[in-house]
């Protein structure tokens, strides 16, 4: 049971009010703090939680009881620490306990690492999975342009007579003579006093 | 007719289309501010940082976003039914065309004036002229009178046609056995085409309609044309 906390380390969350007042002495108060300890691991919801924590500490209530460790802005202090205890970081944290001014940035840093796994930049910083997906889509649409560019050559028919220059003259000839579309259509834009476009 | 890269309706040669028109854009209009809002926050989306973590309800803007649809929704709805009712008003039409649909080709009857008859079938590509309009052009044009109020009963002899002309807003399917009756009043002169608008077999593209809209005494002029020969 011990291993699995340091003696400096603080549990905080709602569960831990069960065990009020049992937590801060040290001898004595081993064996109750067993039995606390097997007092709040009937409190979680589920015990496969408790096998894959392992040795890491549970710091927390978790997802509605069920400790967790999750990088996430929304619920920033998960409630796993992400590593196991060693003693090393035993150790600082008993430094941790004192003034911080006195840690170095090695030992902030580690003691940050110990309890996390990513920082929020990190975590936060967007994967670079746009360039596969631009790459995608300037393939598909490269492969669509191939497909139509063969088929206008190789495969259809050639346009019927009436799409040639001569066809289509005499057809805008007819079309401003019969003045088809005449409020906010192609003939509404010629004007029929001057005999020319508008 | 729809003339080159025509993306909207044709402009219109019937009092009861220009109403179709401007409730088209009326409703086009609300859809595309309502897109707009809606896809702008969309796409502000992608740039907010925030997240209340303890959102449960708000009481106020869920009513507001109920009631102010249902309003937009009244905008759209008074209009449109005007216009259902103004679509279906009674008048008294001067001439009643009858047109029968056939594979691949349309009839059309003047009983009115002793019964004048005539097929009418597109003029195919290769005998078109140089200023022929492809798929649209037909050996016999419909004439009608501008300025009046003509009645059509359309039926077909075979399969299902429709018999249809955008620029008058009008389409009426043609149904073996049954006469569909409607309306229209062309208040301008020219030529109005349209297509058949149901499926009808290997040709189904190539039956065209077409109208010629003339002025009364040129119509009547035509009649006695038409009886004589």
């Amino acid at each position: 049971m011990n291993s699995l906390r340091c003696a400096g380390c603080r549990l905080p969350g709602a569960a831990v009010a069960v065990i009020a007042g049992a937590a801060k002495s040290v001898g004595g108060a081993h064996r109750a703090r067993s039995a606390d300890l097997r007092l709040m691991r009937r409190f979680t919801h589920h015990d496969g939680t408790r096998v894959m924590s392992g040795k890491r500490e549970v710091v927390g209530y978790g997802v509605n009881g069920s400790p967790n460790y999750i990088d996430c802005s929304d619920f920033p202090f998960p409630a796993i620490r992400y590593r196991e205890v060693t003693p090393e970081i035993c150790a600082m944290r008993e430094k941790e306990q004192g003034d911080w001014k006195k840690l170095s940035l090695d030992e902030k840093k580690s003691l940050y690492r110990h309890s996390f796994c990513q920082t929020y930049a990190e975590f936060q910083y967007f994967m670079p999975e746009w360039k596969l997906a631009i790459g995608i889509t300037l393939w598909a649409i490269s492969f669509a342009m191939l497909i139509s560019l063969v088929s206008n050559v190789a495969i259809y028919d050639d346009l019927p007579i009436t799409y040639d220059d001569e066809h289509r003259q005499a057809q805008l000839r007819r079309i401003i003579q019969l003045q088809m579309n005449p409020i906010t259509g192609l003939s509404s834009k010629w004007d029929y006093s001057q005999n020319k476009w508008k | 007719m729809s003339t080159w890269a025509n993306l909207g309706l044709q402009d219109s040669a019937s009092p009861l289309m220009e109403q179709l028109i401007f409730f088209h854009d009326h409703a086009l209009l609300i859809l595309v501010m309502i897109t707009v809002l809606v896809g702008y926050l969309m796409f502000m989306l992608f740039f907010n940082n925030y997240v209340n973590r303890f959102l449960l309800h708000g009481q106020l803007i869920e009513m507001i976003w109920t009631i102010l649809p249902a309003i937009i929704l009244l905008f759209i709805a008074f209009p449109s039914l005007r216009l259902l009712y103004l679509l279906d008003e009674i008048n008294e039409p001067s001439v009643t065309l009858k047109s029968i649909g056939h594979q691949w080709y349309w009839s059309y009857e003047y009983s009115d004036f002793n019964n004048i008859e005539f097929d009418s079938y597109m003029i195919p590509t290769n005998e078109l002229s140089t200023d022929g309009f492809r798929l649209l052009d037909v050996d016999n044009r419909i004439v009608l009178p501008m300025n009046s109020q003509i009645r059509i009963l359309v039926t077909a002899a075979d399969v299902i046609h429709s018999w249809t002309i955008p620029a008058l807003g009008v389409k009426v399917d043609g149904t073996p056995g049954r006469l569909n009756q409607t309306n229209f009043f062309m208040n301008r002169p020219g030529l109005f085409y349209g297509q058949c608008s149901e499926i009808c077999g290997a040709n189904h593209s190539f039956m065209p309609i077409v109208i010629e809209s003339v002025p009364i005494n040129y119509f009547i002029k035509w009649i006695s044309n038409n009886l004589n020969s």
